[in-house]
C-alpha cells in the first residue's frame, strides 16, 4: 500500500509541472499587462516601467516560468496582484470554507441518495421507482444557481427562516449545502440504484436468501457491501467536482470558497492567484482521488490484495 | 411523541435562529451593515485608489481637507484648520493642534510631511498614487503645525488632491516602529480597523478616543462592509434584514424593493460617464466626418432604456455630469442622435454603406456587453459593420494604452477635479489618453483651465473645451447612470457635511463615518 501511495505521489509531480506550465502559458497568452491591473488607471509611465522591471515582467516567458516554479519549490507561490496577500495562505483560508460546504453537501446527498437508491432498486419498475428517477433526473438537470435562487426566495425572502447568504453559524450553511447537495444526491441515487440492481441479480444474493438470512442482512451486508465500490467512485468524483467547481453556488450565496476565488481571480486577471489556485486545486483533486483509492482497499479485500501485490 | 418532536424542533430552531438578532442600544442600532458589490483589496491607502477601499479609509483616516463629494465638491477643514496659497507656487497648511491618531499620539507636521513625501515616491512598493502629486516639488515643515507644499506651477485643483483618500495622513512613528507590521492601519479617524475576512466582510469599530468626537460624533458601534457580489442576493439580504444598505441594487429588482415598506430606494444623479471611445490617431477615425457620423448614429436614449431601465442621463459633453462647469445637453451643440444626418455625414466622410468594418473592443462584463450590440445595430443602420471583440478589463486597458483599438467602450469617473477628464483622458501622451489624441488646442485649454487664476476666464476656458470636444467628437459620451441605493428605512441620511447620517456621493465615495440606523 505504501509503495502504491508513493507511486501515485511521484506520478503527481509531472502532472503538476504540466498543469503549471499550461496555466502559466494560458495566462500569458491572454494578453494585457498585469501592471495595468495593479496600478491605478492614471499611473504614470515611469511608475508602470518601474513596476514592470521590479516584477520581472520584461523577462522571456520561460525565465518567468522557472522563476515561478523556483518560488513554489521554496514554498513561495507569490502574492495576489489585487490584494497583495500570499496566494497559498489565501487559498488555504478559502479551502476550509469549501471543505465545510462540500462536506456538508456530500453528507446531505449521501443521507438522501443511498437509502433512496436502495429503495428504488428493490422496487424496480414500480411507480415508486419511476417517480424517484424522475425526481433524480430533475435534480441532475437543474442548474444549481437557479435552485439556489429559488431556495433563497422561498426560505429567506418569503418565510424568513434562513439567511440568504454569507457566513456565520450553522444556519448559513443550510441553503448552500442543500443547493449543492441536491444535484449530488440525484446522481448518487441513480448510481446506487444501478449498482444495487447489478448486485441483486448475483447468485450469492439468492444463496444468502436461501440460507435464511434476514431481508435487511441480505440487502445491507451482502448487497450494499458489494455495490459500494461504484458508489464510492461516484462520491469521490462528485466530491472533487464540488471542491473545485462550486463557483456558481458560492457566488449565489456569497460563500467564500475556492471556486469563487478562482472565478473572481480570472475576472480580475490576477495571474498569481489563478495559477497558484489551479495548481493547488490539482493537488486537491489528486489527494481526493488517492483517498478514494485507499478507501476502496478498506471496503474490498480484493483491491487491497492487488495493492499489496498479492492479488 | 408529537410533543417531544415539537420540543426538539423548537430547541433546534432557537439554537439556529435565536442568536442571530441585532443588539439594540437605545434607538440606535448597534451596528451598520452595508452590502457592497466589490471586495476591498488593500489596507494601505496610498497603495490603491479604488472606491470601495476609499469608503473604508474614510472611517479610519482623515485628510488634510474634507472634500464634500455629495454637495458640489465644497472643501472644509479636517486635519488642516486653514490653508492658503502664499504665492503662485507655495501652498501652506495650518494644522489643527488637537488631532490625535487612534493609538493616542498627537499628529504634527512631521506626519504630514512624511505621508506626502512617501506618496510622492515613484517606488511602486511605497506608493501607487505619486501621479496625484505630480506638480509638487517639495513638502516641508515650517513648524510643528504648519506645512508648506511647493509646486512647479499654480493649480486651481491641487487642493482637491489633499481631499482624496489615498492621501489621508498616516503616522510617521507607526512606520518607524519595527514591531508594527501594518503601520498604515493607524489613522486619526472615528473608527479603527477590526477585521477583514477575505471573501466575507471587513469590520470597523468605533474609536472611543476619537479626537473630534465632540463636534463630529459617530453613532454605530461597528460598521461592516459585507461583500455580496451577486446583486439579487444583496437585494434579498436587505429585505431579509441581514444588511442595512444595499449598494447598487439590481435595476430589475427595484420595483420589489420599492414595494417593501421597510426599504427606501434612494436615487440621485451619478457622475460615472460611460462612453464610446475612438482611436483618433489611426484610420479610419482620423476622419472627423466619420466620428461625427458615428456620434449621430448612436441612440443614447435607447441605450439608457435597455441598460438602466431609464435610470440615467445621456450627455454630449465629455465632462462628467455634476462636475464644475459641466454643460448640459441644452447648453452645448453636438452631434446628437439623427440617423439621416449620420448617413449624410458618413457619405461626406467618403464611405459607401457596407464598405467600412471597424472593431469595437469591449469588456466582457456588464454593462458593456449589453451596450456593444446596441452600438453595433445603430452603426449598421448607417452602413458601418462593427466587429465586437470582447476582453477582460485589464486586457482592454493594455490594448487601448498600446493604441491597438479602433473603437472601445469604457467608463470614467472623477472626483472634484475636471483636470481628471481634461488631462487624463485627452492630454498628449497621458497614459489614460486611450483616444491617442494629440491636439494642441485641447492641451492648451486643459492647461489654462488648470492654471488660470481669474475664475471667470477659467470658466470660459472650460466651456470652450467642452464645445471644442463636442465639435471634434474625439469621444462619444453615452450616459451617466443614476446612483441608486436601497436601504433600511431607519438609515439616517445627511443633508450637509457636518450633520449626522450618511453622505451619499453621486460618484460612489460615500461617507459612512456618521451613519446609523434608527430603530
Amino acid at each position: 500500500m505504501f509503495r502504491y501511495i508513493l507511486k501515485r505521489i511521484i506520478i503527481l509531480i509531472p502532472t503538476l509541472l504540466a498543469t503549471s506550465l499550461l496555466i502559466f502559458w494560458a495566462m500569458d497568452l491572454a494578453g494585457g499587462d498585469p501592471v495595468d491591473q495593479i496600478l491605478p488607471e492614471n499611473a504614470t509611465y515611469e511608475q508602470k516601467d518601474a513596476l514592470r522591471e521590479e516584477m520581472g515582467l520584461n523577462d522571456p516567458f520561460f525565465i518567468r516560468y522557472f522563476r515561478y516554479i523556483g518560488g513554489i519549490l521554496k514554498g513561495d507561490m507569490g502574492e495576489s496582484y489585487i490584494t497583495h496577500r500570499d496566494v497559498f495562505q489565501t487559498f488555504m483560508g478559502r479551502l476550509n470554507m469549501t471543505l465545510l460546504l462540500g462536506g456538508s453537501a456530500l453528507i446531505f446527498a449521501c443521507i438522501i441518495s443511498i437509502p433512496l437508491g436502495i429503495y428504488t432498486a428493490l422496487h424496480q419498475n414500480t411507480w415508486k421507482d419511476t417517480a424517484a428517477m424522475i425526481v433524480a433526473l430533475f435534480g441532475v438537470s437543474m442548474p444549481n444557481f437557479w435552485l439556489g435562487l429559488m431556495l433563497i426566495l422561498l426560505f429567506s425572502l418569503k418565510l424568513g427562516w434562513l439567511p440568504s447568504g454569507g457566513t456565520g453559524g450553522f444556519q448559513y450553511l443550510i441553503l448552500p449545502s442543500v443547493t449543492v447537495g441536491l444535484g449530488l444526491a440525484a446522481l448518487l441515487t441513480r448510481t446506487t440504484r444501478s449498482a444495487m440492481l447489478d448486485v441483486l441479480r448475483q447468485d450469492y444474493m439468492t444463496t444468502a436468501k436461501a440460507k435464511g438470512a434476514s431481508r435487511n442482512r441480505v440487502i445491507y451486508n451482502h448487497g450494499l457491501r458489494n455495490a459500494i465500490i461504484p458508489i464510492i467512485t461516484a462520491i469521490g468524483m462528485q466530491f472533487s467536482y464540488v471542491m473545485t467547481g462550486s463557483a456558481l453556488a458560492e457566488t449565489v450565496f456569497g460563500w467564500p470558497g475556492i471556486g469563487r476565488l478562482v472565478v473572481d481571480s480570472i475576472n480580475k486577471r490576477d495571474t498569481p492567484m489563478v495559477t497558484g489556485s489551479i495548481i493547488l486545486c490539482c493537488v486537491l483533486m489528486a489527494v481526493i482521488n488517492l483517498a478514494v483509492d485507499i478507501i476502496y482497499a478498506f471496503c474490498d479485500p480484493r483491491i487491497k490484495a492487488q495493492y499489496s501485490g498479492k492479488g | 411523541m408529537k410533543k417531544v418532536l415539537l420540543a426538539v424542533l423548537a430547541v433546534i430552531m432557537m439554537t439556529v435562529f435565536g442568536f442571530s438578532g441585532v443588539l439594540a442600544e437605545g434607538t440606535i442600532k448597534n451596528d451598520l451593515v452595508i452590502g457592497v458589490a466589490q471586495e476591498i483589496n488593500e489596507l494601505n491607502p496610498m497603495m490603491q485608489n479604488d472606491q470601495i477601499n476609499n469608503n473604508c479609509f474614510a472611517l479610519t483616516h482623515e485628510r488634510l481637507v474634507f472634500l464634500d463629494n455629495a454637495h458640489g465638491y465644497e472643501i472644509y477643514p479636517e486635519i488642516a484648520e486653514s490653508w492658503e496659497w502664499t504665492d503662485e507656487t507655495h501652498l501652506v497648511f495650518h494644522l489643527n493642534p488637537n488631532v490625535k491618531f487612534s493609538n493616542g499620539t498627537p499628529l504634527t507636521a512631521d506626519d504630514v510631511v512624511f505621508t506626502l513625501n512617501r506618496a510622492r515616491s515613484d517606488d511602486p512598493t511605497l506608493s501607487k498614487v505619486s501621479g496625484q502629486l505630480g506638480l509638487v516639488t517639495d513638502v516641508s515643515k515650517i513648524d510643528d503645525y504648519t506645512v508648506q507644499v511647493t509646486t512647479s506651477a499654480y493649480s486651481n485643483e491641487l487642493i482637491y488632491n489633499f481631499g482624496s483618500y489615498p492621501l489621508v495622513i498616516q503616522s510617521k512613528a507607526a512606520y518607524e516602529d519595527a514591531n508594527n507590521a501594518e503601520p498604515w492601519l493607524i489613522g486619526t479617524g472615528p473608527y479603527t480597523f477590526k477585521e477583514w475576512k477575505e471573501g466575507q466582510y471587513v469590520t470597523y469599530t468605533k474609536n472611543e478616543d476619537y479626537w473630534n468626537k465632540e463636534n463630529r460624533p459617530s453613532y454605530a458601534n461597528e460598521i461592516t462592509f459585507k461583500f455580496l457580489l451577486e446583486a439579487s442576493q444583496r437585494a434579498i439580504a436587505l429585505q431579509n434584514g441581514e444588511i442595512d444598505v444595499c449598494v447598487d441594487p439590481p435595476v430589475t429588482d427595484l420595483r420589489f424593493l420599492e414595494d417593501d415598506e421597510n426599504v427606501t430606494v434612494h436615487t440621485q444623479a451619478g457622475t460615472r460617464l460611460f462612453y464610446l471611445g475612438m482611436n483618433v490617431a489611426k484610420d479610419p477615425f482620423t476622419n472627423e466626418k466619420l466620428r461625427q457620423a458615428v456620434s449621430c448614429a448612436v441612440d443614447k436614449e435607447t441605450v439608457i432604456a435597455i441598460v438602466l431601465d431609464d435610470l440615467g442621463k445621456w450627455q454630449t459633453s465629455v465632462l462628467n455630469r455634476g462636475a464644475w462647469s459641466f454643460l448640459d445637453n441644452d447648453q452645448i451643440e453636438g452631434y446628437t442622435y439623427d440617423v439621416d444626418r449620420a448617413k449624410a455625414l458618413f457619405e461626406e466622410a467618403g464611405y459607401k454603406p457596407g464598405e467600412l468594418t471597424v472593431e469595437l473592443f469591449t469588456p466582457t462584463d456588464d454593462p458593456y456587453k449589453t451596450i456593444a450590440p446596441i452600438i453595433q445595430a445603430n452603426l449598421k443602420e448607417i452602413g458601418i459593420n462593427v466587429d465586437i471583440k470582447s476582453m477582460d478589463q485589464a486586457t482592454l486597458k493594455s490594448e487601448c494604452a498600446a493604441g491597438h483599438q479602433q473603437m472601445f467602450l469604457w467608463r470614467w469617473n472623477i472626483g472634484a477635479r475636471v483636470d481628471e477628464t481634461y488631462r487624463e483622458l485627452f492630454y498628449t501622451g497621458f497614459p489614460t489618453n486611450y483616444a491617442q489624441l494629440s491636439d494642441p488646442v485641447v492641451d492648451d485649454l486643459a492647461d489654462k483651465v488648470l492654471t488660470e487664476m481669474d475664475q471667470d476666464k477659467r470658466l470660459q476656458y472650460s466651456y470652450d473645451y467642452q464645445n471644442y470636444m463636442a465639435e471634434k467628437v474625439y469621444q462619444v459620451p453615452l450616459y451617466v447612470p443614476d446612483l441608486v441605493i436601497a436601504y433600511n428605512k431607519g438609515l439616517v441620511v445627511s443633508d450637509a457635511y457636518d450633520q449626522p447620517g450618511v453622505l451619499f456621493a453621486g460618484g460612489g465615495n460615500h461617507f459612512w463615518a456618521r451613519a446609523y440606523v434608527e430603530q
